[in-house]
């Protein structure tokens, strides 16, 4: 983009919102890893909890204990993995349809309000 | 009767009323009022057949109030009401207009029961909305345009066939549950299933949404298709056939969401795979099954609207709606990205959020039923929603790699549409009763028990490690400019050029023959010209004497025909 | 007759609602003259249009008292028919009566603007003293029960008319010779009507309607009845404009003022094409073989003829009000068509098409006028891109092109949908495709005007202002009316089949009629 956080000099992060501030720690590779372990640990609790509650389901294989969280995982696995094989076959360039397609247009900007924060 | 009349009449009237006054904040305001005396008016109606008009020996029901198109009339003057606010903004009539004739051809919809006023309503709405699209007023806009009117007016027609031929078979127009086998009722099938999106005829779909303008995306999400569920929930309630190709519309658009760069566009085949779980419970059919699509078409409508919202705004303020461009945006417009996550968790069914107590609905009547299949499809298809659209949308559109842009918040009106908009979805997670209370039959349903809360849980949070395991270990697939091939490659891309190498061929031997044809043909114009044209025989003027024989020669047949006889 | 008339109301005054009929001429009757012995041009206009207004609101009462298929008669001066005259009302001619009486009080608005740019400010007094003749003549055409009253009211219409298309030529004088090429044809077609007319006495010895009608039933069909209806019907044709006889007409309506063409337009060819129905069918029985022959042979080949050559000219057409007309002579042939079909649903769709058409032209002649205002001519080279600078003159245009091609949700689609079922429940599928074949033709033509008058930039020296709203208001009034229509069928489908299967009757509604009159009389 023209105006990458390097070029635009006037980018100053105390003068953003309250609550984008309070969030700028999530921008830091060391709290990010923190964030992924916490959900290693919900994903845990949550697997575990299978244990010490009555199921109460009406399928055979829902009764497996935690069904749905290997359910969720792999098939959402498989989805991704299937998604990106189809990339190949499916991908085209950007111009395809052009000119009879939206998506190689810029939208028009009398329609928009482009405001930059910094400016 | 005299205080009945067809709840449209407000919308078009507030239409006519709209280009009367000037533009500005007068007009939005009436933007507003109509969809509030709308549904005032609606909840207030008594049950009934209200409003009968008599055209050409037919009885046409214009208001057939129950509580299945309460519901859906009620949610759809919401949705108005809330897209309207979201575009306070826009100061063009053309949408302006187009926004309230859309909404009250899709309410008159609702509420026609018989077919011919539905045909009228339901050609209103292709040709209403296919002006939020034009209006955006680009070359690319004007073909996908004009693709989306031309498939919406196809379904019109095939309905309006279908009418005919089902009047014929039966000799009523009434629109109430057919029984699918005969050809009038096959051909009302495909034209509720175009609307709807049936897998390979919804291209138009994630063609034409993404190309409307910000504002014209977040209508054209509330009506056409939930239109199309609320025709086939009253017209073909328990076709086992809908099941199927519910399921298949669920599975399908997950995986081209997972790969699709154009974050509206991610939306629209989400939107598609929402309506596969609404299909599902229309074809199973039960009572269970129908609230469960009548509950789920309410919340769809609010965290749907929610959804486009959100990326409109970003759309809004960046110039761009693409993954690839966009990330690092909660810096600067933190609450939209808030909205942004209650939209997510609720189109992900998280618990507390609208889409948990309305699509657990449908889960639990398709594993009651015995469709164990389709049970796994749907289940596997709720975790794919979650990953695309609850977990890519707001990532790649507020998190993930700093794009640099650091555009300023949404405007306030913009901001107050979306947080009614998440208020309505938190509302409907949390306390659910009102909503159930209106479903079309009786419910004895409890989402909340502990059971359902953990395993959906268990499922979401497992998706969303799957999320985070293959973004760390870089198998996700990157947000790329590109365009992805759907079905619709065969008629913009495909057929076109196949019909050009033919067309090439066939004019090689056309042209041997084409100087005689074309001779002949300019010779009859020519002819027609000479003898109709203005100097031309029939066209003379000043033709007293001509007249005096050709009213001679007249008088003489009639005579002559007279006298024979 | 018209001290006859004012004779009758001073001395059995009963109610109002009894005098409705004779007030339905008596109002624009004793209107006429008032303006000119008033002699004020300012009020002339006014006058009018209140004229017209009560018009309307009489027409629209006896409509509402008939509507539902009785009758109204009443007896001019107390004489009784069959020897005196007598006005009939019936769902059918009420129905005409509502179209010709409310087409004048809409276009009036219009006239106001038009007549002031197109006529010098002396013979406005004049011009609308004769517009309201021209209104009595047709109005009287229409109710009377009278075969020789019908004459009478005919060249009182016929020659204001000739004089109102005279006053073109302030404009253009080739108004002049196509008034006078109109008088010399008119005047030939009214001595034929003249002649039937005369024949029918010789045969029947009556010219109350009714009583001709009762008398050919006993006597059944002879030569001189047969040459009665030849004659009556090429005369009439002739003011109906059949096809070949329509030669006067395109030069009529184009010459002709603005506000003239538009009255004209909608109404005069209707009220001729309405004796047409009436003679045909309660007059003359449309058992005879004789009658069934003519419009088989002869009208329904002229009506096809009609619908096609006639559209071809339009195509070709560089003038739009003479695209217009010619445009008219073809929608004519619908009417003729549905006539000739001679079943209910044919003579149903003639009706309802002589109303929707009505309106439909109204619309685009009004267009055309307001076009004209601006532009100063109505040549299609003058007047390109002129929707763009008048957009609610375009519109409604388009709307009543849309009403002209039969568009579903436009009246003109009621009336080819009616006239399609008409020749279906006759087994004519061939007439029904063609119907449809020539609707496309109107498709070409209202595709040329939209193109010029969107696709072109407006020529230089253009006023690009949108017409005032007196003119927009009618034209907008008319162009909802299309739209109106198209959906609420009741009145006009409601009114046209009462009328239909009222002509159908024959002479058994006929008798009821003399027989209900007596009694009501005194």
């Amino acid at each position: 983009m023209s105006n990458s956080p390097k070029t635009n000099p006037n980018d100053d992060p105390s003068t953003y919102p309250l609550l984008g501030r309070m969030m700028l720690w999530t921008d830091k590779k060391k709290n990010v890893d923190w964030i992924v372990r916490g959900l290693y640990a919900i994903c845990t609790a949550l697997f575990l909890a299978d244990f010490v509650y009555y199921k109460k389901v009406y399928l055979g294989m829902e009764k497996i204990p935690g069904f749905y969280a290997m359910y969720g995982f792999f098939m959402c696995a498989a989805l991704v993995i299937c998604a990106r094989g189809m990339r190949v076959f499916l991908k085209r360039d950007e111009e395809f349809y052009a000119p009879h397609d939206v998506e190689s247009e810029e939208f028009p900007d009398d329609q928009l309000e482009k405001v930059d924060y910094n400016a | 009767m005299p205080d009945v009349f067809p709840i449209s009449l407000i919308f078009f009237f507030g239409a006519a009323l709209l280009l009367l006054l000037p533009k500005g904040h007068l007009r939005a305001a009436l933007l507003l009022i109509v969809p509030i005396l709308a549904g005032t008016m609606l909840w207030n109606l008594p049950a009934g057949n209200l409003w009968t008009a008599t055209i050409m020996g037919f009885d046409l029901e214009f208001m057939r109030v129950d509580k299945l198109s309460r519901l859906f009339g009620l949610i759809f003057c919401v949705a108005a009401f809330l897209g309207n606010l979201y575009a306070w903004h826009v100061r063009d009539t053309i949408q302006q207009v187009a926004a309230l004739l859309y909404a009250g051809s899709a309410i008159g919809a609702v509420f026609a029961g018989d077919l011919i006023s539905l045909f009228f309503y339901w050609e209103g709405t292709a040709i209403a909305s296919v002006f939020l699209i034009w209006a955006r007023r680009t070359e690319g806009a004007y073909h996908t345009g004009m693709r989306y009117l031309i498939v919406q007016i196809a379904s019109g027609v095939i309905l309006l066939a279908g009418a005919a031929v089902f009047y014929g078979e039966t000799g009523s127009i009434t629109f109430e549950k057919m029984t699918l086998g005969s050809l009038g009722t096959w051909l009302i099938f495909i034209a509720f299933g175009i609307k709807c999106a049936f897998p390979l005829m919804h291209n138009w779909l994630q063609d034409s949404y993404p190309a409307a303008t910000v504002t014209g995306t977040v209508v054209l999400s509330a009506f056409t298709t939930k239109l199309a569920v609320y025709a086939l929930a009253r017209g073909f309630p328990g076709t086992e056939i809908l099941i199927y190709i519910g399921a298949i519309m669920t599975l399908f658009p997950i995986f081209y969401a997972v790969i699709e760069n154009d974050l509206r566009r991610v939306l629209a085949y989400s939107l598609n795979n929402q309506l596969g779980f609404m299909v599902v419970g229309v074809g199973i059919g039960t009572e269970l099954a129908l609230n469960g699509t009548a509950a789920h078409a309410f919340a769809h409508i609010l965290y749907k609207a929610l959804l486009f919202m959100s990326v409109g705004a970003v759309l809004f303020r960046t110039g761009t709606a693409k993954g690839s461009e966009l990330g690092g945006l909660y810096k600067t417009m933190p609450l939209t990205m808030i909205f942004c996550v209650i939209g997510a968790a609720s189109i992900s069914a998280f618990p507390l959020f609208s889409g948990f107590i309305s699509k657990s609905l449908i889960l639990s009547a398709a594993s009651h039923d015995g469709y164990y299949v389709v049970w796994a499809i749907l289940l596997f298809a709720s975790a794919g929603v979650f990953h695309h659209s609850g977990i890519k949308i707001p990532y790649f559109a507020f998190f993930a790699h700093d794009s640099g842009l650091r555009p300023k918040e949404a405007p306030t009106h913009m901001l107050l549409a979306m947080g009614l908009t998440a208020f309505l979805c938190i509302a409907v997670g949390v306390y659910p009763i009102p909503l159930y209370e209106m479903l079309p039959f009786e419910i004895d349903y409890v989402p909340y028990t502990t059971t359902h809360v953990i395993t959906q849980l268990q499922l979401l949070f497992f998706s969303a490690l799957a999320f985070a395991v293959l973004m760390r270990t870089g198998i996700y697939p990157p947000e790329l400019k590109s365009v992805n091939l759907d079905s619709d490659v065969v008629y913009r891309w495909f057929l076109p050029r196949l019909i050009a190498k033919i067309a090439t061929g066939v004019a090689r031997v056309w042209n041997a023959k084409t100087s005689f044809w074309i001779t002949r043909y300019n010779n009859v114009v020519r002819g027609l010209y000479h003898t109709h044209g203005p100097e031309g025989r029939m066209a003379r003027a000043w033709p007293t004497g001509s007249m005096v024989i050709w009213l001679a020669v007249l008088l003489g047949i009639s005579l002559l025909i007279n006298f024979v006889s | 007759m018209a001290s006859e008339t004012t004779h009758d109301v001073a001395h059995t005054a009963m109610t109002l609602i009894d005098q409705l009929p004779v007030l339905q001429i008596l109002i624009p009757l004793v209107a006429a003259p008032l303006l000119v012995l008033l002699g004020t041009k300012r009020l002339s206009w006014a006058i009018t249009f209140i004229a017209s207004v009560l018009a309307f609101a009489v027409s629209i009462a006896l409509l509402w008292l008939v509507k539902d298929g009785g009758f109204i008669s009443y007896e001019l001066g107390g004489w009784a028919p069959p020897l005196g005259i007598e006005y009939r009302v019936d769902a059918a001619n009420a129905f005409v009566l509502l179209l010709i009486s409310g087409i004048s009080t809409v276009i009036l608005p219009f006239a106001y603007t038009s007549v002031r740019a197109e006529i010098a400010e002396r013979h406005h007094t004049l011009f609308y003293s004769c517009y309201l003749l021209c209104l009595t003549g047709l109005l009287g055409v229409v109710i009377t029960g009278d075969a020789f009253n019908v004459f009478v009211f005919l060249e009182i219409s016929s020659l204001s008319t000739y004089a109102l298309i005279a006053t073109g030529a302030g404009k253009n004088k080739r108004a002049l010779t196509a008034a006078y090429d109109y008088l010399v044809m008119g005047t030939i077609g009214a001595t034929f009507f003249v002649i039937g007319l005369g024949f029918l006495y010789m045969a029947t010895g009556t010219l109350n309607m009714a009583d001709i009608a009762e008398r050919i039933a006993d006597q059944g069909a002879n030569r001189t009845i047969q040459a009665a209806f030849a004659f009556i019907i090429v005369g009439m044709g002739l003011k109906a404009a059949i096809y070949p006889l329509h030669l006067w007409l395109p030069n009529a309506y184009t010459y002709a003022p603005s506000a003239v063409t538009v009255f004209l337009a909608a109404t005069a060819t209707k009220a001729a094409i309405y004796v047409i129905l009436r003679f045909s069918f309660s007059v003359f029985q449309p058992e005879f073989m004789f009658e069934t022959l003519t419009f088989e042979y002869l009208v329904l080949p002229l009506a096809l003829l009609a619908m096609f050559a006639a559209s071809f000219i339009a195509i070709f057409q560089t003038d739009l009000k003479r695209l217009l007309a010619y445009s008219s002579l073809a929608q004519i042939g619908y009417m003729l068509l549905g006539i000739a079909l001679m079943n209910e649903t044919g003579i149903t769709a003639a009706i309802v098409h002589l109303f929707n058409h009505g309106i439909t032209k109204a619309v685009l002649f009004m267009g055309v006028g307001a076009i004209v205002l601006r532009t100063g001519s109505s040549f299609l080279y003058r007047i390109q891109g002129m929707g763009r600078v008048m957009p609610v003159t375009a519109a409604a245009m388009v709307v009543g092109g849309l009403s002209l091609i039969g568009v579903p949700g436009t009246a003109g689609f009621i009336s080819k949908w009616v006239l399609v079922q008409g020749a279906l429940e006759k087994g004519w599928w061939p007439i029904a495709v063609l119907i449809v074949l020539s609707s496309l033709l109107a498709v070409i033509y209202v595709w040329r005007m939209v193109e010029i008058l969107y696709l072109s930039s407006p020529v230089v020296g253009a006023d690009k202002r949108e017409a005032p709203l007196t003119m927009t208001i009618p034209m907008v009034i008319m162009a909802g009316a299309c739209v109106y229509f198209g959906f609420a069928t009741d009145i006009t489908i409601g009114a046209s089949t009462t009328a239909a299967q009222g002509l159908l009757g024959g002479t058994t509604g006929m008798i009821e009629v003399i027989e209900t009159a007596t009694q009501a009389g005194h």
